[in-house]
């Protein structure tokens, strides 16, 4: 049995997701919290092996609770879940340590999965998450980096193009037309005095946004 | 012209004079010089013929003493090859001693019997030469000398002949003879270049000279008949016997080429009968002699003389010939000013006159009688003052004319004449007397001058300067009435008005100026702002002042007084002012108190300040509530609607179907609920910050319109609320300007904080606008940008050129401390 927290603030919320969980069969839901405050006293208490963290709290803010924990329980697994989609929220969660990243929109459909991941010592975070973490890491904050002329979509189609993604798979992931996809690959070669690409491959390897 | 002539003549006078003098000293000179070398040439004739004896004598001893000799009788004697061996030796040693030519021994015969050339080629042994006079002389008992050209050598020679005589005969046994070479005395003879020597015999045969083409020739012309006797006598050689060409004349010799010489001649001695020698010099030598040393001394001299005696009379010509001029350009200037004065006189525009002493008209001017209309003949002789007035008349006659032929002078005499017409005319007449020799008045040169216009326009302008005067009376009143207006406007205006000069000093202030500043305006003229205003005002009064004169144009800005009353807002006109020429005379200043508009304008900022912090407040609590309360609820219940699909997918799988319907519809309520809550104030931007905020909201800018937009930031961090609102909203309005209007392909945004300052910065490449050309949309949104900047104590700036993109920036400072 994985022994679940789950700290939300609206406890209607909280039902369905309980259901959601107990329904797995293998999980189990060991405690409640209202507010972050709670929500670290009952970790205190209860020690489960997940913890389910809205953001949006009164009281502690989410964000805060997910370092308090990381400090006190380092290998307590968090999983955040939030009404929030904008990639920024993932991004400062994961940086305060959650193991995982959901909008409450998809629980029903992922959150067993998702408990079950970040259980078994895995990240979960959306593709799109992963994406914007992976070119703000690449990025830095030092504005000296080559990337600081790209915009963020830029970025995007940069990070696909060298993973060899044809102009069509860019444009139906993030819903724009071939041509405009077409559009940045040539900005992107202009401004970085690329080629091609496969020389877009090795600039990309080189700086760190994929994986060799 | 005459001075000239005798200029010329008296030069070339000088010139003859000069010349002669010149020639006279030259040939004086030549004389003494001729004189002189003949003088020479006699002294050294003689010198040279004693030279000449003294060799001729040379060898007469030896040749004796030779004769004596032992081995020469013995050869004579008995010519056996030993003796004539001794007498050969003997010969020999004498050649040697006393440097001659030749010894030999003859026998009586006039062989040659032993010789010092006996081994030579030419060799005298065995010759004869009997036939020589020397021999003939030796044999007979004397000796001989003899001057001859040697048969057998060739060679001139001086002989000297002597017996030899046997022991105890009285007759010769044979003679001995020395031949001495000529060609040395001849060298000795050492002429000078201009000079021939030269040694004939009777027959003038010349045997020595200096000049060696002449050897063997005849010195005269001689007879022909001589030539026979000179060739058989064998002692000049086989000849021909040329005549030299040389003929006598008066005092000297011509040559052939027609060179003089100067001749001395003497004998050259007793043992010589008939020889002379002779001394020839060329004329022009010794005049070139006497010349050279003249010319080389007075040539110069000459010279120089006549350089000067040809300036000089250059000079006094050029003296002469200006003098010459002048004066007759001075008679001629004479002439025509006699005739120009009497042409004056008449033709002059004047009324001149001349009365005699009985104060008759001697002469009137052509327009004395034109303007008089007499004709000249009705005028002269008769009295002056019949053409006067009866006043004037008696004016003259008593007084003027008695004291003019006292005194010889008159000035401006106002006198009237009569014309024939009857007219009258006002004169002055002014006058002087004409004098003789002896002083006395002869005549008067008078000039009236007809003042009957200038009197007649003197009254005009009397009549004018009234006129004037009265004139200048109304534009005065005019002018005081329209200064009056004024003062009044100035006293009763609301505004404070003031003039200055360049200097800063005041000309002219209100009576508001006066209320305000509580000073006079008289006691205000000329003094500046720092003698009557606090120094902080008067500091800021001045500088605007400077503003205006120096840009020379007009200048609108808020002057800020303190009163009594607190703070007052002034809004300042100040404008320079101009002279008559157009310069920049001084400035003028217009102030309305516009502290109370001042004062509701802030009211009004505070007012839509609060009015906006309302707004986001209250969007912000229901974009929570939406986003939050509505959205969770939404969740919530998707939730359970999957929940129900789950469970009733076998069941019941219609109502399964409408439980995916259902949380389908309630998928698109929590697009909308997100949707509206960030539209209303986005979350983010509560939540994260504004860097997060404005990532967020560029990268969604992005997605939506696919206009590149980079957003860069450099570590922003802790901002107060109201500044993250204000630069949030200003990006977003930004931004969606671009969106609508721009037709841009680029966009970056920018948020540094630097200095303390917080900017923001939003650059397109899209078509940019003309900034005073903006809709009233465009305007009103960049009004809005510009408040929200004002409110937080910001301010923002556009920047835009038509085709050239749109900068807008706001800038800010952080912790409410501007420029720290």
């Amino acid at each position: 049995m994985i022994k679940v927290l789950l700290a939300d603030d609206h406890s209607i919320v909280r039902a369905g997701l309980r259901r959601i969980v107990e329904e797995s069969g293998d999980m189990q839901v060991v405690a409640e919290a209202d507010d972050g405050r709670e929500a670290i006293q009952l970790v205190e208490k209860e020690n489960p092996d997940v913890a389910v963290i809205d953001i949006s709290m009164p009281g502690l803010d989410g964000l805060e609770v997910i370092s308090q924990l990381q400090i006190r329980h380092p290998d307590l697994p968090i999983l955040v879940l939030t009404m929030h989609e904008e990639g920024q929220y993932v991004v400062r969660a994961v940086q305060a340590g959650a193991m995982g990243y959901l909008t409450k929109q998809s629980a029903p459909e992922q959150l067993v999965t998702a408990i079950r991941k970040i259980h078994e010592g895995q990240r979960y975070i959306t593709e799109e998450a992963a994406e914007s973490l992976a070119l703000r890491v690449a990025k830095g904050s030092d504005g000296k980096s080559p990337l600081d002329s790209l915009s963020m979509r830029e970025l995007q189609v940069l990070r696909r193009l060298a993973m060899g993604q044809t102009n069509r798979e860019i444009a139906r992931a993030y819903h724009i037309s071939i041509k405009t996809v077409d559009t940045y690959r040539a900005r992107l070669l202009k401004k970085l005095g690329l080629r091609n690409n496969a020389e877009l491959s090795r600039f990309a390897m080189q700086n760190q946004l994929i994986e060799p | 012209m005459k001075l000239r002539i005798i200029l010329i003549v008296l030069s070339l006078l000088a010139f003859l004079s000069a010349s002669t003098g010149g020639y006279l000293y030259y040939s004086s000179l030549k004389e003494s010089a001729l004189k002189e070398a003949e003088r020479q040439a006699d002294q050294r004739l003689r010198t040279i013929k004693k030279n000449l004896s003294i060799f001729l004598a040379e060898n007469v001893k030896p040749v004796k003493t030779l004769a004596g000799m032992q081995t020469l009788r013995l050869a004579l004697a008995q010519s056996n090859a030993e003796n004539l061996a001794a007498a050969n030796a003997t010969l020999d040693h004498f050649k040697k001693t006393l440097a001659s030519d030749e010894c030999y021994l003859m026998d009586p015969d006039g062989n040659t019997i032993a010789s010092t050339n006996r081994d030579a080629p030419d060799s005298f042994v065995g010759q004869n030469f009997a036939f020589r006079p020397y021999f003939k002389d030796a044999i007979s008992g004397y000796p001989g000398t003899y001057l001859a050209l040697g048969t057998t050598s060739g060679k001139r020679g001086a002989y000297y002949s002597h017996p030899v005589y046997a022991e105890n005969r009285y007759a010769p046994v044979g003679i001995v003879v020395i031949k001495a070479s000529i060609e040395l005395i001849e060298s000795q003879l050492g002429a000078e270049l201009d000079e021939i020597v030269l040694v004939n015999d009777p027959n003038g045969v010349i045997f020595i000279s200096n000049r060696k083409e002449w050897l063997y020739h005849l010195l005269w012309r001689y007879n022909q008949n001589n030539i026979p006797l000179i060739k058989q006598s064998l002692q000049f050689g086989t000849g021909p016997w040329n005549w030299t060409g040389l003929e006598s004349r008066d005092d000297h010799i011509l040559d052939r080429d027609g060179n003089a010489y100067q001749i001395q001649v003497v004998e050259l001695g007793s043992n010589y009968p008939g020889w002379n020698v002779v001394h020839l010099r060329r004329l022009d030598a010794i005049t070139q002699a006497v010349i050279e040393p003249l010319i080389k001394t007075t040539g110069p001299i000459v010279l120089a003389l006549c350089v000067l005696i040809g300036i000089a009379v250059f000079f006094l010509y050029r003296q002469a010939s200006h003098e010459i001029r002048q004066r007759r350009s001075a008679e001629k200037a004479l002439r025509s000013n006699e005739e120009r004065f009497r042409s004056l006189y008449h033709h002059t525009p004047a009324m001149l006159h001349s009365i005699d002493p009985q104060g008759r008209l001697v002469s009137v001017s052509a327009y004395w009688a034109e303007v008089m209309g007499y004709g000249r003949n009705e005028i002269i002789g008769r009295k002056l003052t019949d053409f006067f007035t009866p006043d004037s008349r008696e004016y003259a006659e008593t007084t003027v004319i008695p004291e003019f032929f006292k005194t010889g002078f008159c000035q401006d005499i106002p006198y009237q004449f009569i014309k024939k017409n009857g007219e009258k005319i006002d004169v002055l007449l002014s006058a002087i007397a004409d004098r003789d020799t002896k002083g006395n008045i002869v005549r008067s040169l008078a000039v009236s001058i007809d003042v009957t216009q200038r009197n007649r326009a003197e009254e005009a302008l009397k009549q004018a300067k009234e006129e004037l005067g009265l004139y200048s009376r109304d534009l005065e009143r005019l002018v005081r009435k329209q200064t009056e207006e004024i003062t009044n406007i100035l006293t009763y205006t609301p505004a404070v008005v003031y003039t200055k000069d360049k200097a800063g000093r005041y000309t002219l202030v209100n009576t508001r100026y006066e209320e305000l500043f509580e000073v006079r305006n008289t006691e205000i003229r000329g003094r500046t702002d720092y003698d009557i205003l606090p120094q902080k005002v008067a500091g800021q009064f001045r500088a605007s002042d400077a503003q205006v004169l120096e840009e020379a144009r007009s200048l609108q800005l808020e002057e800020h007084i303190q009163q009594s009353d607190g703070l007052h807002t002034y809004l300042a006109v100040k404008f320079p002012i101009y002279d008559e020429s157009g310069a920049i005379s001084g400035v003028c200043g217009i102030l309305n108190d516009i502290t109370a508009v001042k004062k509701a304008q802030t009211q009004l900022r505070r007012l839509s300040g609060s009015i906006m912090a309302n707004q986001e407040k209250e969007r912000s609590a229901i974009a929570r509530e939406l986003h939050d309360e509505l959205g969770q609820v939404l969740t919530a219940l998707r939730m359970d609607s999957v929940w129900m699909h789950e469970r009733l997918k076998k069941a019941d799988p219609e109502a399964a179907e409408r439980a995916l319907t259902m949380c389908r519809l309630i998928d698109k309520n929590i697009e909308d609920v997100r949707g509206m809550a960030f539209r209303l104030r986005p979350g983010v931007l509560d939540d994260l910050g504004l860097v997060d905020a404005l990532e967020w909201y560029t990268a969604d800018f992005e997605k939506r319109t696919e206009i590149a937009c980079v957003f860069e930031h450099n570590d922003v961090s802790s901002l107060d609320d109201g500044i993250s609102t204000a630069a949030y909203r200003i990006a977003q309005e930004a931004l969606t300007n671009i969106a609508r209007h721009a037709s841009a392909s680029h966009v970056e945004v920018a948020l540094k904080t630097r200095n303390g300052f917080l900017t923001l910065t939003v650059v397109d490449d899209g078509l940019g606008f003309d900034a005073l050309h903006l809709t009233d949309s465009e305007g009103l949104g960049v009004a809005g940008m510009r408040e929200r900047a004002a409110l937080v104590g910001g301010s923002l700036d556009v920047q835009s050129q038509p085709r050239k993109g749109t900068r807008v920036s706001f800038k800010v400072p952080l912790d409410g401390q501007p420029g720290s």
